[in-house]
């Protein structure tokens, strides 16, 4: 009986890396094509997988111990002496202090990661300049949708709506390739914005204005949708986030603009 | 001290076995919902309107009976082909029999008309004209379609065989079913099965969701005496309705978004029709056969205490009788050509509603949106040719006095119980706070424009186009209305409250 445990905790953990090693061929990984689009998105991913080699490091080998303590157990003769280990100093040091070095260097390592994502954008850089990414539109949620404000083309967002502002619902176009910020508020109670190809979330609280800095690294749209269970029609908040070109980005923008201020008067065809 | 031990002893016991069985009692329940909850949920039905409810048995019966045979249920949709709906499907025409004709190939070549990649097998063939058009041939199916060389097979009787020309339309109801189906996921739990806006999310929102069966839609692009377009239908659906629950549903892509806008104006048919057809069975309610029954037993007291000699009064048995037997000869007689009249009104008035006579569609451009545009619009806005501020109030925040007052209920007597307006459907009513920038029915310029030209359907707001307004003046108004959420209007002084309008601005702003 002692051997079958013994090879059940071994083979647990082989089939755990296993399922791990292959998951990504299955797309039992990270939604889409399992890479992050944006750069903050790709740190966070590197930090993810760093993570997870630790804790499959350590997790293979708690299990591979365990294993040969079982089959130890298992198979010692009646007359071999048992090795009593308990109120070994040593051992109690060394597994307070290598995990609490292990945590210690995570919490440090990905501190630059945490800044980028949340303070950077507010503070100045070395050279003393903001690095403050462009606004680029106000993102409202609402039960059970997203209500989007973009300035006009060529003008700054500003925080009160503006006449020549141009709106959108559940589609949120960006420029790509560079570091933009949207503003995050809520109608009514609270929603969370979520880009998980960009592996972006952001909860929006009642009466809060919150920045959210990113950048889209490709051309295409992206699944957008809310990451707190927010009343019955949360599942109704699905969007999507559109990366355009400046030059595509400008385009739709003159567009949008055009369809939104349309007055509806048609000049009557001339007869030839 | 021994007794109270005793009772102490007693009592845990029983303590213990209660939370023993309720633990039981639990479980069973546990798994009798899992059980439950694996089967399918209650069957879908559509309800009958109060009216239809209030008629006399017989009444009931027939109304009930049309609208089953003109609709049917939500499992078993009837697509009534003489209304405009795009019930779907794939029309086609026979071009020529096959080369190798013998009687029993029960193939033809045809043309279709648009996609052809969608003719899967086994989808229903209706036949418009010919022979087979004549009952028997219903059950006809795509046995195969080949749509390089246009040959069709079908599977059913072989007998008789379609001849060239005859027309044939191939999963007719096809939308229709995919309609109903993008509605019962997304719409049904807020508009109701059948669109009678009571669904069961619907009690927890307000503004209440739009009960679709009067035919009447608030926001749309025609006429004030018309339906509402396609088109219009499917703005709302994509962009929801800022300022109500109406989410924006613009994931759900084209072809769905169309096919729910067909289901909506169906069940917004369907829902009008039985109004209509209980309107016109006015005469035959229990509210009537009581008032007959009451108005006889009062000419017999008035009678009998003048002394005159009168008929015993009409027991309530012997009025429904007659009026049983009124309706007989009324069902007879009379109702299938009021329905067929109803059937050809609703027809007309959703293909008139898609006409492009019915769009509005300004004369002028939009006037130049600058301060004396505005101003003149405000004059308008304050003037008695449009009165726009007794409902929207002086600043134009919704709070007219308008709001204020107690209004008759529309066709008797009876006063709300509630201040402020109300709306066709008899739910209380705000006229719009024109601050907030909220555009309900949409914020292009020409969809202010429209809601001013045409009015708001099923509500109090009129419609001033052609006739109070000229375009131009509605354009004014539209750059003023448009331009409250960025500034301050100047209050006019109306004699004795002007001041307070002035100090309201002065203290809000």
């Amino acid at each position: 009986m002692g051997k079958l445990w013994s090879l059940f905790f071994v083979l647990s953990a082989v089939i755990s890396v296993a399922v791990c090693w292959f998951a990504p061929g299955w797309h039992w990984w990270f939604p889409g094509d399992g890479q992050a689009h944006s750069t903050i998105g790709k740190r966070i991913d590197a930090l993810f997988y760093l993570i997870l080699v630790i804790v499959a490091v350590t997790f293979v080998a708690t299990q591979a111990v365990l294993g040969y303590v079982l089959w130890r157990g298992a198979t010692i003769k009646p007359e071999e002496k048992t090795l009593f280990s308990h109120g070994s100093h040593s051992l109690e040091v060394i597994w307070t202090i290598v995990p609490a070095a292990v945590l210690l260097f995570i919490a440090l390592y990905q501190l630059d990661v945490w800044a980028q994502f949340r303070i950077k954008g507010a503070i100045k850089d070395k050279n003393g300049h903001m690095v403050k990414p462009e606004p680029v539109a106000e993102v409202t949620a609402r039960q059970f949708e997203w209500r989007i404000r973009y300035p006009a083309l060529g003008k700054p967002l500003q925080p009160k709506p503006q006449p020549d502002d141009i709106y959108s619902v559940n589609e949120l176009h960006v420029p790509s390739g560079r570091p933009i910020e949207i503003t995050l508020r809520t109608d009514d109670v609270q929603h969370a914005f979520f880009v998980p190809e960009l592996r972006i979330k952001q909860d929006a609280v009642a009466s809060l204005k919150i920045p959210v800095w990113f950048d889209v690294l490709e051309n295409r749209s992206y699944d957008m949708l809310c990451a707190e269970l927010c009343g019955w029609g949360h599942y109704k908040m699905k969007a999507k986030l559109f990366g355009h070109s400046q030059e595509d980005f400008d385009d739709w923008k003159e567009h949008a603009s055009v369809e939104q201020f349309d007055d509806g008067f048609r000049k009557p065809v001339e007869e030839k | 001290m021994s007794r109270y031990r005793v009772r102490q002893q007693s009592l845990k016991r029983w303590q213990m076995a209660c939370s023993a069985g309720r633990l039981a009692r639990w479980m069973a329940l546990l798994i009798v919902v899992g059980f439950v909850g694996c089967g399918p949920g209650p069957q879908a039905e559509f309800s009958y309107r109060e009216s239809t409810q209030k008629l006399i048995p017989d009444a009931q019966k027939a109304v009930k009976q049309t609208l089953q045979e003109g609709f049917g249920t939500p499992q078993d949709l009837v697509a009534w082909e003489r209304f405009p709906i795009g019930y779907g499907g794939v029309r086609g025409s026979i071009v020529a029999p096959p080369k190798d004709a013998n009687s029993t190939s029960k193939s033809v070549i045809a043309r279709l008309e648009g996609v052809t990649d969608k003719i899967s097998n086994n989808s229903p063939i209706l036949w418009l004209t010919g022979v087979r058009s004549e009952g028997k041939s219903a059950s006809d199916t795509v046995a195969s379609f080949d749509a390089k060389t246009g040959e069709l097979k079908w599977s059913g009787a072989a007998e008789p065989v379609p001849a060239t020309g005859d027309v044939f339309i191939v999963g007719f109801g096809r939308s229709l079913q995919q309609g109903r189906s993008v509605y019962m996921k997304n719409c049904m739990h807020c508009h109701g099965v059948s669109g009678d806006g009571a669904g069961p999310t619907a009690q927890f929102i307000n503004p209440r969701p739009r009960d679709y069966r009067l035919g009447v839609f608030k926001f749309t692009s025609t006429l004030s005496a018309e339906k509402v377009r396609r088109d219009d239908l499917h703005r709302v659906v994509k962009y929801g309705i800022p300022g109500t629950y109406m989410p924006s549903f613009l994931l759900l892509g084209e072809e769905e978004t169309k096919s729910v806008v067909e289901y909506i104006r169906w069940l917004a048919v369907r829902g009008e029709f039985e109004k209509r057809t209980d309107d016109d069975l006015g005469d035959f309610t229990e509210d009537s056969v009581a008032d007959t029954v009451k108005k006889s037993a009062t000419a017999f007291e008035s009678a009998k205490k003048a002394g005159e000699k009168a008929d015993r009064p009409a027991s309530l048995n012997s009025v429904r009788k007659s009026a049983a037997e009124a309706f007989a000869k009324y069902l007879s007689d009379d109702m299938p050509g009021a329905v067929e009249d109803t059937a050809t009104f609703l027809a007309e008035a959703w293909t008139r509603a898609d006409d492009e006579a019915s769009l509005i569609v300004p004369a002028v451009p939009r006037v130049a949106d600058n301060a004396a545009s505005r101003e003149r619009g405000r004059l308008l806005y304050m003037s008695d040719k449009t009165k726009c501020y007794t409902c929207h109030g002086m600043l134009g925040k919704g709070d007219g006095a308008a709001t204020e007052d107690f209004w008759k209920k529309p066709g008797s007597e009876e006063l709300y119980p509630r201040r402020g307006l109300h709306d066709t459907w008899g739910n209380p009513l705000q006229p719009r706070n024109l601050t907030l920038g909220q555009y309900r029915g949409g914020r292009r310029p020409v969809d202010v424009f429209r809601r001013i030209y045409a009015g708001i359907k099923g509500t109090p707001m009129p419609g001033f186009g052609k006739t109070a307004l000229k375009d131009e003046e509605i354009w004014d108004i539209v750059n003023f209305a448009m331009s409250l959420q960025y500034q301050s209007p100047q209050p006019v002084k109306v004699n004795s409250v002007g001041h307070v309008a002035g100090t309201d601005a002065a203290a809000t702003r």
